[in-house]
């Protein structure tokens, strides 16, 4: 009776534009937050590298330029302040092939390169990262093109493609060879790395390759491991710049496509922001026009013994309710947006965490919060002007 | 409750030359219990005596106490607690709600004290003859039924004073005296006392003492 008395004389066009306008900024505002920070995270922690790490090499700039690090060059990047720690990346020095050896997966077979690197440089346990002649399998690190590689494979060949954590269970094999003598390695995946283009092996096995399939050339130091100190990276890419070394492409090229998808995403934040502000204000006005147009009801209420909180109370559970519904909407429809949007990444090969972010939920917690307390305070002064 | 009216006086009216005996500019008690009539005629502020005291405007010189304590102290509890349970009013423009049944109108403010029952309520109706109008919007009825329901509706709770504005300018004798009646009823029942404000007309009702404006 009291909420038909208070909510008469409403202009309902008004309100469905302002609930419309809360629902969409809502929802924009959910998925926003959502996928920017589900593609800045994109990458991070999958890296069994660390974050300040860059393998370098040379720019080759014609057939009789020098692509190897003396000595003294490696000591010269060691001596930057910027710089952590510098240290040579170990080619094979044998040859060696790559296949799989899984019914999981199609079977391919190719001629491959592996390097070692120190183990300082990986966010890989010691004992994961080890291994002697008699194991079950070597440990290996994958470049992370060779997971989107074997899935494009997979998914031309109609297969269901697999997950890092899938990938790590397949079977592989290396074969190593001279001449007619060959020794077969199975191999299984650790982990992966942007930063790398052939195979990590723990430098056990590439010194086991060395001694025992060594095709008797002198391998030259061609690629260096670099760590930049925390903070300190932009001085690193500065040096490279100087030095004419360049780093893989991939990762340059992920950390753009990070940049221009982030950049969306946060304008798109930018506009959410502001339509939920908008729509909350003219949900706000729409309640100072409701008070107003039941000026009459709101004040004989009070004349005849209702207390304004009771009356405040009512204002502030209306919409409160209103803004919920806004806010469940603007949840389920994320949630199916998600769906679909986790399916369009996942098609193009990027494998985003689909576990809701937390700060999606904490900014609709927030808009809640801040709507309420706007609609509370509002409520209060609407209703404390008419009493007397 | 005492209520004293110390020198009051309010700003519309101080251009207005009052008698001697107004209560305007004057020191009057309205002493607990007592039945009291307004007269006045029409502009010298019977109205504004009702809203004044009510703490509905603020624009005079003077204070009004009650039990000695300035109005103008009170905070919103303060007024919801006395225009629940200490003084009710029928304003002039009875102050119904006009798209609300009569039975709606009578519970919203019944309601908030329960004084009476339902039937309580029906009864109070059919006493003033008004008992078919209990599910009719009241903005469709004539000005004498409102007055009838508002007339109710201020007796719905508890009260110390009950003060009336020109309650029967649209009844005619029959139907005034049986809204005394009513009202008297009452008033004895719960001790206290009422102002009936009137053009002049003491609607042939025993009073205790008159006031003048």
């Amino acid at each position: 009776m009291l909420n038909r008395l208070l909510f008469k004389n409403q202009d309902k066009k008004q309100l469905v534009i302002a609930i419309i306008g809360a629902f969409l900024g809502i929802t924009f505002l959910i998925t926003s937050i959502h996928y920017l920070i589900k593609v800045n995270e994109f990458g991070e922690g999958n890296d069994i590298l660390g974050p300040n790490t860059i393998i370098v090499q040379k720019k080759v700039t014609n057939l009789i330029s020098k692509n190897d690090f003396t000595p003294a060059e490696i000591d010269k990047i060691q001596a930057e302040e910027f710089i952590q720690d510098v240290k040579p990346v170990q080619a094979n020095n044998f040859d060696v092939s790559f296949e799989t050896a899984d019914p999981m997966v199609p079977y391919f077979r190719t001629e491959t390169f592996i390097e070692t690197v120190d183990p300082a440089f990986l966010d890989v346990k010691s004992d994961k990262w080890h291994w002697q002649e008699g194991d079950e399998f070597v440990p290996i690190i994958m470049p992370r093109d060779f997971l989107v590689m074997l899935n494009t494979f997979m998914s031309t060949e109609g297969i269901k493609q697999v997950s890092d954590e899938l990938a790590m269970d397949v079977n592989f094999k290396f074969t190593l060879h001279k001449g007619d003598r060959k020794t077969w390695v199975n191999a299984r995946i650790i982990g992966f790395s942007n930063q790398i283009a052939a195979i990590l092996v723990p430098e056990s096995f590439m010194n086991y390759g060395n001694s025992n399939f060594s095709n008797g050339e002198e391998k030259k130091i061609t690629q260096v491991m670099i760590m930049g100190k925390e903070n300190e990276f932009g001085l690193v890419e500065e040096l490279l710049a100087k030095r004419g070394l360049e780093t893989k492409n991939s990762e340059m090229v992920i950390g753009r496509l990070k940049s221009v998808v982030g950049t969306l995403f946060f304008v798109v934040l930018g506009i959410s922001v502001i339509a939920v502000f908008v729509s909350g204000l003219v949900l706000i006005q729409y309640m100072q026009l409701l008070m107003s147009r039941n000026a009459y009801e709101v004040r004989t209420l009070m004349r005849i013994g209702y207390h304004p909180s009771i009356l405040i109370r009512r204002f502030f559970r209306y919409f409160l309710k209103i803004f919920g519904i806004v806010a469940a909407l603007g949840m389920g429809v994320f949630l199916l947006f998600k769906i679909f949007l986790d399916r369009m990444f996942e098609s193009g090969g990027l494998f985003i965490d689909t576990q809701i972010t937390f700060y999606s939920i904490l900014a609709l917690i927030i808009s809640y919060f801040l709507f309420g307390l706007a609609s509370y305070l509002n409520a209060r002064k609407g209703i404390y002007r008419e009493f007397n | 409750m005492h209520i004293t009216f110390d020198k009051i006086m309010p700003f519309p009216l101080a251009s207005i030359r009052h008698g001697e005996e107004s209560i305007w500019g004057r020191k009057v008690v309205l002493e607990p219990g007592k039945h009291i009539l307004l007269n006045a005629s029409s502009g010298k502020g019977k109205s504004t005596f009702t809203t004044t005291l009510f703490g509905l405007r603020d624009d005079y010189e003077g204070t009004i106490t009650y039990n000695d304590r300035d109005i103008r102290s009170f905070n919103a509890g303060d007024w919801t607690d006395i225009r629940s349970r200490k003084i009710s009013v029928v304003f002039q423009d009875l102050q119904l709600f006009p798209s609300l049944t009569v039975r709606e109108n009578l519970v919203l403010k019944n309601r908030l004290t329960g004084t009476f029952t339902e039937e309580q309520l029906r009864e109070k109706l059919a006493f003033l003859e008004i008992e078919d109008k209990w599910e009719q919007r009241c903005g469709l009825l004539s000005m004498g039924q409102q007055q009838r329901v508002a007339i109710i509706r201020a007796l719905a709770q508890p009260f110390e004073w009950l003060i009336m504005d020109e309650p029967f300018s649209h009844l005619d004798e029959a139907n005034s005296q049986r809204c005394l009646k009513l009202i008297d009823e009452r008033c004895r029942e719960l001790n206290a006392g009422f102002v009936l404000t009137t053009l002049g007309d003491s609607h042939q009702y025993t009073y205790d003492y008159e006031l003048k404006l």
